[in-house]
């Protein structure tokens, strides 16, 4: 039962360092990020090619950072000055793109994927676990309360705004997205280590979705927010499993029936209480001078 | 000086200008006025680099300035206000004001991480300036209050403040009185006339008559996107066309 409450609290964390990283780029930025899973996946993939390579594991770190910072900016290189709704499409679109590379590729595994050295001790994977979240929270918080993420706030509001005031809206968007993937691609590496292999059914739109389901839940714009969001979504996952052991029903009739569950919980946010649970604050005068 | 070329630009089959060409000299204050729709904003939109004319040019002091870049504009030195009001309305005041100046070292991500004294402490000259730009426009109090919570008067003035506070050569206002109250009207006209003193080019679209015959030294007529008149806001007045086709008979 300690192992079981070990290997929760594990996964929280790696989702809350993705969820951090979403909230960089929608929740301050406003970046309709639809392909979250993919700098993920690219960090997982990375440490398990790094592994099967007989390289260390700070290599496939350092190679899933690499890796998904060039493919952020492939990817955000046609949605230069394009609209948000093809930005969401964009993403979607790579996500998926890597998620098929991975199955129809031999070298990558195909559908059974790769196997990837496993923390030895689950507490040691804890702590890494936890050892991250805190860099991206600490990361986040920065970004947040700084000149450069007063700026970003702008861009979410209104992009024309930013441009008249002299910043150039692109250079803006790639520098988070450099940040924001390469933080999603740690928490892959560390991922791809905790459960000791990747596959492609791992790195689906539904990740994505689940993240996004946190970030909504939690508060779009606050970091404890996003914290509480993925710690909801996932104690929710693991307690539908719990419900559904006993009430005898099918794996696929499960997952299905969680998928329509975080459906109706995102719905409830939008009418109800769109900011969030934890909603963003206000940066007031005072506070700022400190 | 800022020189506006034989502008032309059309949207679709509309000709919005017609080979306009107009200048605005430092430290004077140049009016522009006409009917609705008589592309007023538009050409205001092109010098900002908005839009991109179909030809013509327009130069800052002889030199071209960048079209569809609006941010490379701005970062000449040349600030713009909207028709209607563009702010970040989720955050304060304060933050919408801080916004506005270009050259902030906290900006940059290396800065951010490792020289967090060199950004703190450029912060604190912002928002030193950021707290007296926010008094002298009677914002003060409103400070702390989410942007998007002013009225619409209180709105032009804080993305007049938002301008300001980049220290802009050219101020190019698109209807700064309209919906505001005629003491800070008044207020306004002062505000434009100190501008003008500091030697930086404004540029002034209104509907108001009586802001432009106060504050102008020049002032331009346009009807239909084109040039119909020039001169003093006095003979601007007596212009048989303009009066026609914007001014209407005096009562
Ligand atoms: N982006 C656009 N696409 C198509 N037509 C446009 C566009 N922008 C402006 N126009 C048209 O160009 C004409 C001039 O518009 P503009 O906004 O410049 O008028 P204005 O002189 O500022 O009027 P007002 O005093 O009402 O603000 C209008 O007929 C308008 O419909
Ligand atoms: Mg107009």
């Amino acid at each position: 039962m300690l192992d079981f409450a070990i290997y929760c609290l594990t996964i929280i964390a790696v989702w809350s360092v993705l969820g951090l990283s979403l909230n960089i780029q929608f929740g301050l930025t406003g970046l309709v990020n639809f392909g979250q899973v993919l700098p993920f996946g690219l960090g997982a993939y990375a440490a398990a090619l790094a592994a099967q390579a007989g390289l260390p594991w700070p290599a496939g770190a350092a190679l899933g950072l690499v890796v998904a910072v060039a493919v952020s900016l492939l990817v955000l290189l046609p949605a230069r000055r394009l609209s948000q709704d093809y930005w969401a499409l964009i993403t979607l679109g790579a996500g998926e793109l890597f998620r098929l590379t991975a199955l129809n590729a031999p070298s990558l595994g195909g559908a059974d994927g790769l196997t990837v050295p496993r923390f030895a001790d689950p507490h040691l994977a804890l702590g890494a676990a936890l050892a991250l979240m805190a860099v991206a929270w600490l990361m986040s918080h920065r970004i947040a309360h700084s000149p450069f993420g007063r700026l970003l706030k702008v861009l979410r509001e209104d992009e024309v705004l930013a441009a008249t005031l002299g910043r150039n809206p692109v250079a803006y968007q790639r520098t988070v997205s450099i940040i924001a993937w390469a933080m999603a691609a740690a928490g892959g590496v560390l991922y791809a280590h905790i459960v000791g292999y990747v596959s492609p059914s791992s790195f689906t739109v539904t990740e994505t979705f689940i993240v996004w389901t946190a970030l909504i839940l939690g508060g779009p714009g606050n970091n404890l927010g996003v914290v509480v969001g993925a710690a909801a979504v996932q104690l929710l996952s693991v307690s539908s499993r719990f419900v559904a052991s006993w009430i005898d029903l099918p794996a696929d009739v499960l997952a299905n029936g969680r998928l329509a569950l975080f459906g109706l919980v995102l719905v409830l946010m939008f009418l109800f209480r769109p900011q969030g649970l934890v909603p963003e604050k206000k940066e007031v005068r005072d506070a700022q001078r400190r | 000086m800022l020189s506006v070329d034989d502008v032309s630009l059309s949207f679709g089959g509309f000709q919005a200008l017609r080979a306009v060409s107009l200048v605005a000299m430092p430290a004077s204050i140049t009016g522009i006025i006409g009917p609705n729709g008589s592309g007023k904003s538009t050409l205001l939109n092109v010098v900002a680099g908005v839009y991109v004319p179909d030809s013509g040019a327009v130069t800052l002091n002889g030199r071209p300035l960048a079209y569809g870049r609006p941010e490379q504009v701005a970062a000449a030195g040349i600030g713009r206000t909207f028709q209607v009001p563009r702010l970040a309305h989720r955050l304060t005041v304060f933050q919408n004001m801080m916004a506005g100046e270009r050259d902030q070292a906290g900006e940059g991500v290396f800065n951010l991480f490792l020289r967090p004294a060199a950004v703190s402490s450029r912060e604190a000259e912002i928002a030193g300036r950021a707290e007296a730009m926010l008094k002298r426009l009677g914002l003060a109090h409103k400070a702390n209050d989410y942007a998007g919570s002013l009225s619409g008067g209180q709105q032009k003035l804080l993305t007049m403040g938002m301008l300001l506070m980049s220290d802009p050569a050219v101020l190019l206002l698109d209807e700064p009185a309209a919906g505001v109250n005629p003491v800070l009207i008044e207020q306004q006209a002062a505000l434009l006339h100190e501008l003008k003193a500091e030697g930086r080019i404004v540029m002034l679209i209104e509907h108001n008559m009586e802001m432009i015959a106060n504050v102008c030294d020049r002032v331009f007529v346009l009807d239909a996107g084109e040039l119909i008149a020039a001169g003093t806001p006095a003979e601007i007045r007596a212009d048989e066309r303009v009066v026609r086709s914007y001014l209407g008979m005096p009562a």
